[in-house]
């Protein structure tokens, strides 16, 4: 028993995240037995990848801080001030939080109509691809699966997120979650091949589908300069992907009523709201591995390892902040005109992507 | 393209039994049968406002609406005839809310054309001024509608903030933020200051500056244009046929104007023009609204300017002094209107309002209030516009209507 431990121990202690600037609290917790195992498991690089940075538990706060920051963002712009009055010295931050135990405890109705085991059941089977590309996104030495083709992997997961979204709305089996499943359909194929392609011609352009060979040929000039056609296409796909406003069609409230989500209520209204915000996180760190040099940042000696989770989800979280400001520019297209763009110039400049990354090849 | 008939017995849903809706059985049995499909919009939906809409769809594609109004009838026309002419004025200003001077007007003058009432000048300005300010608050309010229906919240957010302006306003006029009752027969309750009309002057600019970052964020917008342009066109036949009014009409190349065509208060002396569109599609009648917003400012600089002094309550009403105030129910409660019928038109900012009051000569109650709202006027024409379109488009031509429904319904 006691040698199980230690060889567990052993494992986690060997490939240890390494940071200076809390280093003599480390070494002090690992003097105390069985707290140390703790520590070394939090510490251990997969670990550390998968639940903490950029894993889950920045997940968790990015998702407090965009729903608030976007909010106070779109209410600057409309001459309003905002959510306020939860936590008013800190300008009501912790909105979604509230909002959150809000859901928690209120009643999730499952009304006649519904097919009971998949009505409930798919919200929480909708995280299975939204947060497995986590396992495989690298950020610096900390890195929950390494493989050679994480890029291609993250992009099948994301490829998977809308079914489960069509199958939620086939589930509520109700008319407008009828509407809004086929117009997710309809979305999907509009914006998953121009954004495949744009993944696609980024591979071309460095080589590889591995993440860690992405960054390091993007030390000398960022991808969106590489690449800036790739680039624009894989921002419209990523709008249009994560159901932002001009492309805010499956879930339009004020034609269908949020569309596959119109019978959720309470927690499992709480899960598929943050679906698209999910959604939007996994995309934005393949946008920050793909274009904007990944992890790669002004090193500062006393982070140590900490330095690459750091600058990625710094990055990511820049892009998402710029993003949520189409939410008050834009107006929403009609699905027949968002299928257009999607099939027409989309695509075309996603195939203009794809030649100039085959080109780029000879230039890297 | 080809359409392939699918062979599959469908039968209608359970709940369209349960569900009270004005169609025949035989209807619904017949869109299922034909490959159709209801969708039932409201009463309690984001983007349908207080009514129903069923709504037939083949594919995307709208075949048929038809509108179950009703959800928000007060019975405003039953209630007029039970209560004193002058306890009709806060009444029948109720409708909606944002355009409580026109429809008041509207009343007042049908009481004023039966007593042959003469309004003195100053009063008439007012009138105007107020009536001006209505309009535009209520395009305004239908514009931010418009905008929210399309999903473009900060075009609904700005209209409402410089909606604000008009309430404010109304406040300094009246007392009240919208339905001030302010338009009584024989003028208005009381005179309004120097000061107050200096304000308005300069809200009126301040205004124009605000519609300018509007502009550039909501009417300029290239997926606003691309969401309403060539949707739900009424030609100017199909206007003039299913009878359309009001700035609606005017979008589909109509120049009618109540205000023009058969000019009260003092509109024929003022200098404006009358917007008009050839289009007929959603964003004309979007257009035709925003135009109309700076006609109306400017009318209302020139009723500031050009407002000369004297009463402002007739003297046939307050025949011991110029102010009502203090004997308005002495003077008002006893008004009998001569025995027949008396119809107005007044031009409300949704179109056309019809008053029409039927008195028996004896009784201080009217014996029958007609109330016929520009809402009620276009419905038809705002369902014969939805035929062909999209289902997505219903809340776009919707919002370029600016159907109101407790106005529709009264």
């Amino acid at each position: 028993m006691f040698d199980v431990i230690n060889y567990i121990y052993g494992i986690f202690r060997s490939n240890m995240m390494d940071i200076p600037l809390i280093a003599p609290i480390v070494d002090y917790l690992m003097k105390i037995p069985l707290i140390n195992i703790l520590v070394a498991l939090i510490l251990w690089k997969p670990f550390f990848a998968v639940i903490i940075m950029p894993g889950l538990a920045v997940l968790t706060l990015y998702l407090l801080y965009i729903v608030w920051y976007e909010r106070k963002l779109t209410a600057r712009i409309q001459w309003r001030v905002g959510p306020i009055e939860v936590a008013r010295p800190i300008r009501g931050a912790i909105q979604a939080l509230a909002d959150g135990i809000r859901y928690f405890f209120q009643e999730a109705i499952v009304h006649r109509e519904a097919h009971r085991p998949y009505y409930v059941q798919l919200p929480i089977l909708a995280f299975i691809p939204v947060l497995l590309p986590i396992m495989f996104i690298p950020a610096g030495s900390a890195v929950g699966i390494y493989t050679p083709y994480s890029i291609q992997l993250i992009v099948a997961f994301i490829a998977l997120i809308p079914i489960t979204i069509v199958a939620i709305g086939w589930a509520s089996n109700s008319r407008f979650a009828y509407i809004g499943s086929v117009r997710e359909a309809f979305m999907y194929f509009a914006y998953e091949i121009p954004f495949i392609i744009a993944v696609i011609s980024m591979i071309f352009l460095y080589g590889s589908g591995d993440a860690y060979v992405a960054v390091e040929k993007q030390s000398a000039i960022p991808g969106v300069l590489l690449n800036p056609i790739a680039f624009v296409v894989y921002i419209i796909a990523m709008l249009m992907a994560t159901s932002r406003l001009p492309f805010e069609i499956p879930e339009a409230d004020q034609e269908i009523a949020f569309g596959p989500f119109v019978e959720y209520s309470g927690i499992l209204f709480g899960l598929v709201m943050v679906l698209a915000y999910e959604k939007l996180y996994i995309m934005a760190l393949l946008f920050t591995i793909l274009f904007l040099g990944g992890w790669s940042g002004i090193y500062c000696p006393l982070l140590g390892d900490l330095n690459g989770p750091l600058w990625l989800f710094i990055k990511t979280i820049i892009v998402i902040s710029v993003l949520v400001i189409v939410r008050s520019i834009y107006a929403r297209y009609r699905l027949d005109q968002a299928l257009r763009i999607g099939w027409t110039s989309m695509l075309a400049l996603s195939i203009a992507a794809l030649v100039v990354g085959i080109l780029g090849v000879w230039l890297l | 393209m080809d359409e392939y008939a699918l062979d599959i017995p469908v039968e209608p849903p359970r709940e369209l039994k349960s569900l009270f809706i004005p169609i025949p059985p035989d209807y619904v049995e017949e869109t299922y049968k034909s490959d159709d499909f209801l969708v039932l919009v409201g009463p309690q939906h984001p983007g349908s406002g207080h009514m129903r809409l069923i709504v037939r769809v083949r594919g995307d594609i709208i075949q048929e609406v038809i509108p179950d109004p009703g959800y928000v009838h007060r019975s405003m026309e039953k209630l007029a005839e039970n209560r004193l002419y002058i306890q009709n004025i806060p009444l029948v200003e109720r409708p909606a809310i944002m355009d409580a001077p026109n429809l008041n007007l509207g009343y007042v003058r049908t009481i004023e054309e039966a007593l042959d009432m003469e309004v003195p000048e100053r009063a008439k300005y007012i009138r105007t001024m107020l009536a001006e300010l209505g309009r535009v608050g209520t395009h305004l309010y239908d514009a931010a509608i418009l905008a929210v229906f399309i999903g473009h919240t900060t075009g609904f957010m700005y209209p409402f903030g410089i909606r604000e302006l008009i309430c404010e306003a109304f406040v300094r006029l009246t007392g009240a933020r919208f339905t001030s009752s302010f338009i009584i027969p024989g003028g208005v309750r009381r005179d309004v200051d120097e000061s107050t009309l200096k304000w308005i002057y300069n809200m009126t600019f301040a205004m124009e500056r605000r519609l300018k970052s509007f502009e550039r964020i909501f009417i300029k917008n290239p997926t606003v244009i691309a969401r309403l342009q060539d949707v739900g066109v009424l030609s100017r036949d199909e206007a003039v046929k299913y009878g359309v009014v009001g700035p609606f009409l005017r979008a589909s190349g109509v120049e009618y104007d109540v205000r023009k065509v058969e000019p009260y208060e003092v509109y024929e002396e003022l200098v404006w023009d009358m917007p008009v569109s050839d289009a007929g599609d959603g964003y004309a009648r979007f257009l035709v609204r925003v135009n109309e917003v700076g006609q109306s400012l400017s009318i209302i600089r020139q009723c500031i300017q050009e407002m000369p002094e004297g009463r402002v309550i007739s003297d046939q009403i307050a025949d011991r002094g110029d102010d009502i105030r203090g004997s308005f129910y002495d003077s008002l409660s006893d008004i009998v209107l001569p025995p027949g019928e008396y119809t107005t038109l007044t031009e409300g900012a949704r179109g056309t309002i019809i008053f029409s009051i039927v008195s028996d000569g004896e009784s201080n109650v009217p014996y029958r209030v007609r109330i016929v709202t520009p809402g009620w006027l276009y419905l038809r024409g705002f369902m014969e516009s939805l035929k062909g379109e999209r289902l997505a488009d219903l809340q776009a031509i919707y919002g370029s209507f600016g159907y109101f429904p407790p106005e529709a319904d009264r």
